[in-house]
C-alpha cells in the first residue's frame, strides 16, 4: 500500500507504460502538493480511500445483508445498515484526524556515501484535537508512529540509507492514517523540500601524494596530541565545541575558543591533482580521506579542485566546506 | 500497513469485554462446554499477554477445532441446522482468541463479533435484546478504536467515547436505510431453527398436555380489535379441532387421513358485520393459527381447514401478524356428511364401560340431543367436580376412573370425558383445543393471551343448528371462563407456582402492573411496527408521506438524508480543529483581552502583555489592578514548569473578566 510516487524502482524498463503513469503521476502530485518547507494539511492534499481492512468490512456487511434479507429479519437489516453508516461517519473522522496537521521541515543531515542519513521535521497538532495513529516515512527511511494527545507538537527524526554521493532526495514523505476504525486510509506525499549532502566514501591511501615530504606523518595512521595551546579568542560559528573554553564560560568571560597552532608550520593543500591518474570517485574519495585526517590532527589544509579553492583553515565550519564542495563536484548545486 | 503491528494491551481488554457480552445472549442455548471454551481461551490468551504460555501450536490449534467440531456435533446430533452452526461459529470465534496476535486478527475477530450480534437476533428480537446488543455493539466498537489509539499506560474510556459518538453520529442515517431500504424476498433458504422447542398447544391432547402449558407466563399471541373488545366469556381462541381418540390421546386428522371430497370447508353463510381484529403471533414452530370462530382471513398465506380452523402451509418461525374476520354467530355444518358424522362418532370399543353405560342412560332420560348435552352439564354443575391443576393420575378405564371416582381435573379432563359422553350418547362431538380469555391491555388495547391462557372445549353437532361449542369446564368452574386462571385457581394456589418471578403473579400491586402492561404495549408496537416492518407496511408508510414512488424521489431523500445528517458533522468536526492550538492560560488570557477591547482598550498587535498593562492602568485606572493581577498571572504561568499553576491561573484569569468594570 505504501506505494511512493517518486522512488523509481529499479529494473522497470524507462519507456514502459508503468514508468509512464509513474511520470505522469509525479506531475501531478507536483502541481497539486507543491514542495514546501512547512505544509499544513487540508483537503487539496489528504487523499481517502477505503483501507484493506475497509474492503473486508464491506464483505462481511455484505454477508450480513444477505443474512437479513434471507432471514427476513429486521434487526439483522438495522445493524447492517448501522455499520454501513458507521463506516460514512469513520470518512469524515479519519480524514479530521489528518486534517489541519502541520508538517515543518526542521534539518537535514549531511552523511557519507553508504551510511544513514537524519531528517528531522516537526509534526504540530493544530487545533485541539488530538491525533491518533498517525504512520510516516519517507520511501526508504524508517516509519515513525505517533500520536499527538498531550503535546502540541513533536519533533521526528527519520534515517535515511543514501548511495551516491551528491545531494540526495528523500522524496514524498507518506503521512497516512487510518483512525479511528481502521477502515479508510488517509493519505499525503508531502515534499518537504528537504535535501541532504552526501559526502563522498573516506577512501584511505597509503600517503598524500604530493606531501611525501612531511617524514614521520605515519601515512594513515593519525597523530595524536600533535597540537600546541596558542592562546583564546572569540567564538565563531564553525568552531569546534571542543575547543570551547568552557571554564572561562563558567567564570562570566563570555563563549570564548581555545586557539591550537598546529605543528606544522606550512599550510597543507589537498589538491585535485594530486590524485592524477585516478577515477574522479576514487580522487574525490582520498580526498575526502585526507580532509577528515587532518581534521582529526587539527592541522589546517585547504583545498583546491577543478573551479574550487578553499584557504586553509580548520574548525567543524572548515570541515563542512571542504566536505561539502567535495561531494557536490561534478554536481549541480541543487535540483 | 505492516503485518507485525502489535495488539495493544487496551484493546485486548477492550476485545474481552466485547466478545463477553456477545456470548451473553446466547448462553441459554448453549451447551455448557462451550461457555468453558471461552473461558479457557480467555484465560490463554491473558497468559499469552503476561508473557506466562505460548500461542498454540498448529497441531493444537488443528486438534482442537476438531474437537469443537465432534463436541458440537455430539451435543446437537447434527452440525446442520441454524442452532449448531451459531454454536460452531461460536466456538471457533472463542478459539480465534488463541491466534490473536496482530491487528489483522484482531480485525477479523471484531467484524466476527459484529456478525454474532446477528445470530443472536435469529433467536429473538426482543426489546431488551435489541437495547443489549447495541450495548454489545459499542463494546466492540471502542474494541475497533482502541486497536489504533496505541499502547497507552492505563485503561481509558476514550475508546469508549469515540466510539459511542460516531455510533450515535450514524444512527439517524441507519434509521433512513432502514425504512427506504426495499424488503425483498429470502434469495435462498437458510438453516433454520432445528431445536427451538415448539410452544403453544399441541396436535395431541392426553390428561396433563394443558395443565402443563398453563404453568407458563409467556405470551401466546397479542390481538388487536378494530372495535369494540368482546366480552372475556366469548373469547375462545379456536387452534386444533381434535376428532379422534386413540389409546386415550386425542388427535386431530392428517390432511391425507381425510377423503379428497370432504378437504374443504363447506360453505357458511355469513350475515352481518364480522369482528375484525389482527393477530400478532409469538413463533410456535407449528402451523395452526388461532382465531375466533367463525374464521376467515383474505390474508395470502392463511388457508382454512375443513373442519372451520385457520393454517399455514409452513411452521410459523419467526413472529407472524394476520389480520381475520370472525361471525361469532354463524352457523358450522348445518349438514354433516356421512363421512364426518361417522368420524366425529367413533370410540375405541371395550374402553370405559361405565361412561357408556351413563351417556346410554342420560340419552334416554333426554328428549333430544339439546336436552342431552344438558344433562351432562347438570351432572358437571351438581356433583362435586373439582378444577384443578393437580389433577390425580389415572388409570386403565381413565374417563371412567374420572367421572365417577377422582373426579378432580383440568379442562383437558372435562372436554374429554365430555365429548366421550356425547359420543357414547350417538352424538357427533369432538375436543377444540386453543386458547380462552386473554388479557386486555389498557394502554393499547391489545388483547394479550398468555400460554396460561391454553385450554380444551369441546363442540357438539345438533341436527338444525350445526356445531355448537360446549365448555363443560364453565360448568365445573365459571370463574375460570369469567374471570381467567388465576381466579378459578386463587383456593389452590397453584397459579404460576413455578414462576415466582413472574409480573404476572404481581398482578394485585398496581405500579408492578401498570409498569408491566406499558412494557406490553411497548413491546407490542416494536413487534408490529420494528420487528414486523415488511414491504406492506413499507409501501403504505412511503406512499402516505411520499406520495407517488419514483427512482428520483427515492434517490433524492437518499441523498437529501444524507447531506442533512453528514453535513453538519463535518462542519463539526472541521471546526473542532480550527483555531491554533494553545493551552488553557493562553486562552483565557485572549478572553481576557477580547473583554478588555469590548471596554475600549485593544492591545496592539504584538504588544507585550506588560506594555499593555501599563498602558491600561494609565487609561483606565478602575481597571488597573485586575489587569496587573491578570497580567502577572498570565506571566507566571508562562515560566512556570508545565503543569504546576496553569490550571489554577486559568481559572482565576476567567474569574478576573467578570471583575472588569466599564468606564
Amino acid at each position: 500500500m505504501s506505494y511512493a510516487p517518486e522512488a523509481a524502482q529499479a529494473g522497470t524498463a524507462p519507456g514502459s507504460w508503468r514508468e509512464r503513469l509513474r511520470r505522469r503521476f509525479g506531475a501531478w502530485i507536483k502541481r497539486r502538493i507543491p514542495p514546501a518547507r512547512s505544509v499544513t494539511l487540508d483537503q487539496r492534499r489528504i487523499f481517502i480511500m477505503p483501507s484493506r481492512v475497509g474492503v473486508f468490512f464491506l464483505l462481511c456487511l455484505a454477508v450480513m445483508l444477505l443474512t437479513a434479507i434471507n432471514y427476513e429479519n429486521n434487526m439483522s437489516y438495522g445493524l447492517t445498515f448501522l455499520l454501513a453508516t458507521l463506516f460514512i461517519v469513520a470518512i469524515l473522522h479519519t480524514y479530521a484526524n489528518l486534517a489541519g496537521l502541520g508538517v515543518h521541515a526542521v534539518l537535514a543531515r549531511a552523511a557519507f556515501a553508504g551510511q544513514q542519513t537524519e531528517f528531522d521535521l516537526r509534526l504540530e497538532r493544530g487545533g485541539r484535537r488530538p491525533r491518533f495513529d498517525l504512520r510516516l516515512a519517507w520511501p526508504e527511511s524508517n516509519e515513525q508512529r505517533i500520536n499527538l494527545i498531550d503535546a502540541d507538537s513533536e519533533v521526528l527524526r527519520f534515517y535515511c540509507p543514501v548511495g551516491r554521493r551528491g545531494w540526495y532526495h528523500p522524496g514524498r514523505l507518506l503521512i497516512e492514517t487510518t483512525y479511528p476504525l481502521g477502515l479508510l486510509r488517509c493519505w499525503t506525499w508531502v515534499d518537504l523540500d528537504l535535501q541532504a549532502v552526501v559526502y563522498p566514501q573516506p577512501l584511505a591511501s597509503a600517503e598524500l601524494p604530493g606531501q611525501a615530504a612531511e617524514a614521520g606523518s605515519g601515512g594513515a595512521l593519525p597523530v595524536p596530541g600533535a597540537e600546541d595551546f596558542d592562546g583564546f579568542r572569540d567564538y565563531r560559528g564553525g568552531d569546534s565545541l571542543r575547543h570551547v573554553h568552557w571554564k572561562g564560560l563558567a567564570r562570566g568571560q563570555g563563549l570564548q575558543s581555545k586557539l591550537y597552532a598546529a605543528h606544522a608550520q606550512s599550510d597543507r593543500w589537498l589538491s585535485w591533482e594530486a590524485f592524477a591518474g585516478l577515477g574522479t570517485e576514487q580522487r574525490l574519495s582520498h580526498l575526502c580521506y585526507w580532509a577528515l585526517d587532518f581534521e582529526r590532527r587539527r592541522e589546517a589544509f585547504g583545498l583546491r579542485l577543478p573551479g574550487v579553492e578553499i584557504a586553509p583553515g580548520s574548525g567543524d565550519g572548515h570541515r563542512d566546506q571542504v566536505l561539502t564542495a567535495l561531494a557536490l563536484h561534478g554536481v549541480e548545486r541543487s535540483a | 500497513m505492516k503485518a507485525n503491528e502489535q495488539i495493544p494491551r487496551n484493546a485486548l481488554v477492550w476485545i474481552l469485554l466485547g466478545m463477553a457480552a456477545l456470548l451473553a445472549p446466547h448462553i441459554t442455548r448453549l451447551p455448557l462446554w462451550v461457555v468453558a471454551v471461552y473461558g479457557v481461551c480467555a484465560l490463554w490468551r491473558l497468559q499469552i499477554y503476561r508473557g506466562v504460555w505460548p500461542f498454540p501450536k498448529r497441531l493444537v490449534k488443528l486438534g482442537l477445532i476438531v474437537l469443537a467440531g465432534t463436541g458440537i456435533w455430539l451435543s446437537y446430533g447434527s452440525l446442520l441446522g441454524l442452532e449448531p452452526t451459531v454454536a460452531l461459529l461460536l466456538t471457533a470465534y472463542a478459539m480465534k482468541l488463541l491466534e490473536l496476535a496482530r491487528r489483522q486478527d484482531a480485525y477479523v475477530l471484531l467484524f466476527l463479533g459484529y456478525f454474532i450480534c446477528i445470530t443472536e437476533f435469529l433467536f429473538t428480537q426482543d426489546l431488551l435484546i435489541v437495547l443489549y446488543s447495541l450495548l454489545t455493539v459499542w463494546l466492540v466498537t471502542a474494541a475497533l478504536v482502541a486497536l489504533h489509539q496505541g499502547a497507552r499506560a492505563h485503561i481509558r474510556l476514550a475508546p469508549l467515547r469515540q466510539s459511542g459518538v460516531m455510533l450515535a453520529q450514524a444512527f439517524p442515517l441507519m434509521l433512513v436505510l432502514f425504512f427506504l431500504f426495499p424488503r425483498i424476498g429470502p434469495l435462498w433458504t437458510v438453516p433454520v431453527k432445528t431445536h427451538a422447542a415448539r410452544t403453544g398447544v399441541s396436535d395431541n391432547m392426553s390428561p396433563g398436555s394443558i395443565s402443563n402449558l398453563s404453568k407458563s407466563d409467556a405470551v401466546a399471541f397479542r390481538v388487536s380489535f378494530e372495535g369494540d373488545i368482546p366480552p372475556k366469556a366469548e373469547l375462545y381462541w379456536r387452534g386444533l379441532v381434535m376428532s379422534r381418540l386413540q389409546a386415550g390421546v386425542w388427535s386431530s386428522f392428517n390432511y391425507y387421513e381425510v377423503p379428497a371430497a370432504e378437504r374443504r370447508a363447506a360453505p357458511v353463510a355469513t350475515e352481518g358485520e364480522p369482528l375484525r381484529y389482527s393477530v400478532l403471533m409469538m413463533p410456535t414452530q407449528q402451523n395452526w393459527l388461532y382465531s375466533l370462530r367463525y374464521a376467515e382471513s383474505a390474508q395470502a398465506g392463511v388457508m382454512q381447514a375443513p373442519d372451520y380452523r385457520l393454517f399455514r402451509p409452513v411452521e410459523v418461525e419467526e413472529q407472524y401478524r394476520y389480520t381475520v374476520r370472525s361471525w361469532p354467530d354463524a352457523p358450522l355444518a348445518p349438514s354433516l356428511s356421512d363421512w364426518r358424522r361417522l368420524a366425529e362418532l367413533r370410540l375405541p370399543a371395550d374402553d370405559n364401560p361405565r361412561t357408556r353405560a351413563l351417556a346410554q342412560q342420560l340419552r334416554e332420560g333426554a328428549g333430544s340431543d339439546a336436552a342431552f348435552v344438558e344433562a351432562v352439564l347438570e351432572r358437571f354443575r351438581q356433583q362435586p367436580y373439582i378444577y384443578t391443576l393437580q389433577p390425580p393420575l389415572l388409570g386403565e378405564h381413565p374417563t371412567d376412573q374420572f367421572l365417577f371416582d377422582t373426579r378432580r381435573g383440568f379442562c383437558e379432563h372435562y372436554a374429554a370425558a365430555f365429548v366421550t359422553l356425547m359420543r357414547a350418547g350417538g352424538v357427533p362431538a369432538r375436543v377444540v383445543a386453543g386458547y380462552q380469555g386473554g388479557e386486555v391491555n389498557p394502554v393499547n388495547r391489545t388483547v394479550i393471551v398468555h400460554q396460561f391462557d391454553a385450554h380444551a372445549w369441546a363442540e357438539v353437532w345438533l341436527d338444525g343448528e350445526g356445531w355448537r361449542r360446549v365448555d363443560p369446564t364453565a360448568a365445573v368452574s365459571p370463574s375460570r371462563i369469567e374471570q381467567g386462571l388465576e381466579q378459578a385457581l386463587a383456593g389452590e394456589g397453584s397459579f404460576l407456582a413455578d414462576s415466582p418471578l413472574s409480573p404476572l403473579r404481581y398482578r394485585g400491586i398496581d405500579w408492578i402492573n401498570s409498569l408491566r402492561l406499558r412494557y406490553d404495549a411497548l413491546t407490542y408496537r416494536w413487534q408490529s411496527w420494528v420487528v414486523g416492518f415488511n414491504s406492506e407496511n413499507q409501501l403504505q408508510i412511503l406512499q402516505r408521506y411520499l406520495g407517488e414512488l419514483t427512482a428520483q424521489k427515492f434517490v433524492l431523500i437518499l441523498l437529501g438524508s444524507g447531506l442533512l445528517v453528514l453535513g453538519p458533522l463535518g462542519i463539526w468536526l472541521m471546526r473542532a480543529r480550527r483555531g491554533p492550538a494553545m493551552d488553557a492560560v493562553t486562552r483565557e488570557y485572549l478572553a481576557f483581552c477580547a473583554r478588555l477591547a469590548r471596554l475600549g482598550l485593544q492591545r496592539g498587535p504584538g504588544e507585550a502583555p506588560g506594555d499593555f498593562a501599563r498602558r491600561a492602568a494609565a487609561a483606565q485606572p478602575a481597571n488597573a489592578e485586575v489587569v496587573a493581577t491578570v497580567t502577572r498571572l498570565f506571566e507566571q504561568a508562562q515560566y512556570a514548569p508545565a503543569g504546576t499553576m496553569q490550571r489554577e491561573a486559568a481559572q482565576r484569569i476567567r474569574q478576573s473578566r467578570r471583575r472588569l468594570r466599564p468606564r
